[in-house]
């Protein structure tokens, strides 16, 4: 299989952030002693190569499917990446000292591409949450009627395609499956019968900066700290929705007929 | 440059974000279309004859501009040269739209990118940062621009914290 080198080179050498380097004993491939090899961690990729300023890459380490273990060696702090497929291999590294051993292995532990994508639809759940209160807020002071936040922050966002119509292809709110269907048809509904008013608080943001539709996550060690998000959401929604009801009741008897929020505005999941 | 290629391949069976048929075209000049079984692993473009076990080649989707050339084709470029823009002809726009969504949000420096926006907004919001929770947030991989970004923040902040009721 080709893997097109100028590429994985490019990001190398590119100003992408580096999250670990340093030297470690890597145990030869086709010797095997150990050979000091100067080791950058980008992302899911483990570069390596003789010293820090040689332009030539000896080699590089995709970290997906592996785990990270202590291992037994004639060599102090020795650590192995190792894939436990049949036929697949076990890399050998040993680290200078116990702090750079732990470090290393702290940094290849939290390297794929899956730890960061759960890490990532967890905040984004937990973002959306605190921009519902805020939003939230900011309609109470300002007398407006509750809109319920507009999440588009740029061209691209998951959101924008959910507000004209058409069904996100990818659940943008972490949901496990079925769902997310109903939650997402249903800011589509309310956005379109609330009046327009855009979020005042919804600063500009960076055009990199857009979130992200992640796959569904694998079960394992971040199951137990990802939220059941549909429960939380409902009830958040109710919460706010009582909150609001009784903001409608108020206003009416203070006889403010023009922005009365219709009680077919509240979402209904049924 | 070594790699480790039957590790990559294994990564290439894996349950695919999106995985489809699709016209495939080099970068080089000569290169012509060809139907590929194309599929997508984390950040990795995997690409194969069609019905065949082992992947012709990967692609890692890291530091590459995605674009749409038509209503169905899109390209990936790496590196800004032409000579490395890879082609791709879908079946419908719909599927092209799809497909370029799908593979700017694989990329690990943009899932990056977000963590960091989520994990800025949520200090903001709360004026907690919420990977303590987790005993994370001393990690260099989220350090540095959030570092940057909660110093400029608390510069930036008015001397009144009352605005709620």
């Amino acid at each position: 299989m080709k893997l097109d080198e100028k590429v994985v080179s490019h990001y190398e050498s590119s100003d992408s952030p580096v999250d670990k380097e340093g030297y470690l004993y890597k145990k030869g491939e086709i010797k095997t002693s150990y050979q000091k090899r100067w080791c950058m961690l980008k992302g899911n990729l483990l570069f390596y190569k003789e010293r820090p300023t040689d332009r030539d890459l000896t080699g590089v380490i995709v970290l997906e499917g592996c785990t990270v273990q202590l291992c037994e060696s004639e060599e102090q702090f020795a650590f192995s990446l190792v894939w436990s497929e049949p036929g697949l291999r076990t890399y050998k590294f040993a680290a200078e000292d116990q702090d750079s051993q732990e470090s290393w292995i702290k940094a290849l532990l939290s390297a794929n591409h899956s730890y960061l994508a759960l890490l990532v639809m967890d905040l984004e759940k937990k973002y959306r949450g605190e921009r519902l209160e805020e939003q939230l807020c900011e309609s109470l002071l300002t007398d407006a009627p509750f809109v319920m936040p507009s999440f588009t922050a740029e061209p691209g966002f998951p959101a924008a395609s959910c507000l004209s119509g058409q069904t996100s292809t990818l659940s943008s709110f972490p949901a496990q499956g079925a769902g997310a269907g109903p939650m997402l048809q249903a800011l589509t509904v309310s956005s379109k019968t609330a009046s327009k008013r855009s979020p005042k608080l919804w600063p500009k943001r960076s055009a990199n900066v857009v979130p992200v539709n992640t796959p569904a996550p694998p079960l394992g060690e971040w199951s137990g700290v990802c939220f059941s998000s549909q429960e939380d959401f409902s009830k958040l929604h109710d919460d706010f929705g009582k909150e609001v009801k009784e903001l409608i009741a108020d206003w009416s008897r203070r006889g403010r007929g023009d922005d009365v929020v219709q009680e077919e505005n509240l979402i209904d999941f049924g | 440059m070594r790699f480790n290629e039957k590790e990559l391949v294994s990564l290439s069976r894996q349950p695919s974000e999106k995985a489809a048929e699709l016209g495939m075209r080099g970068p080089k000049k000569g290169d012509v279309v060809k139907k590929r079984l194309v599929k997508l692993v984390v950040n990795f473009l995997f690409y194969f004859r069609i019905d065949e076990e082992e992947p012709i080649g990967a692609l890692l989707l890291e530091q590459c501009r995605v674009e749409r050339e038509d209503s169905q084709t899109f390209s990936i470029a790496f590196l800004d040269e032409a000579e490395r823009k890879y082609l791709f002809e879908c079946d419908s726009e719909e599927q092209c739209g799809e497909w370029v969504d799908a593979i700017i949000k694989a990329s690990y420096e943009f899932m990056r990118k977000n963590l960091i926006f989520y994990r800025t907004e949520i200090h903001r919001l709360t004026g907690k940062d919420p990977l303590e929770q987790y005993g994370i947030s001393d990690e260099t991989r989220f350090q540095d621009c959030f570092t940057i970004k909660m110093t400029l923040f608390k510069e930036n902040q008015p001397k009144t914290s009352e605005h709620l009721v």
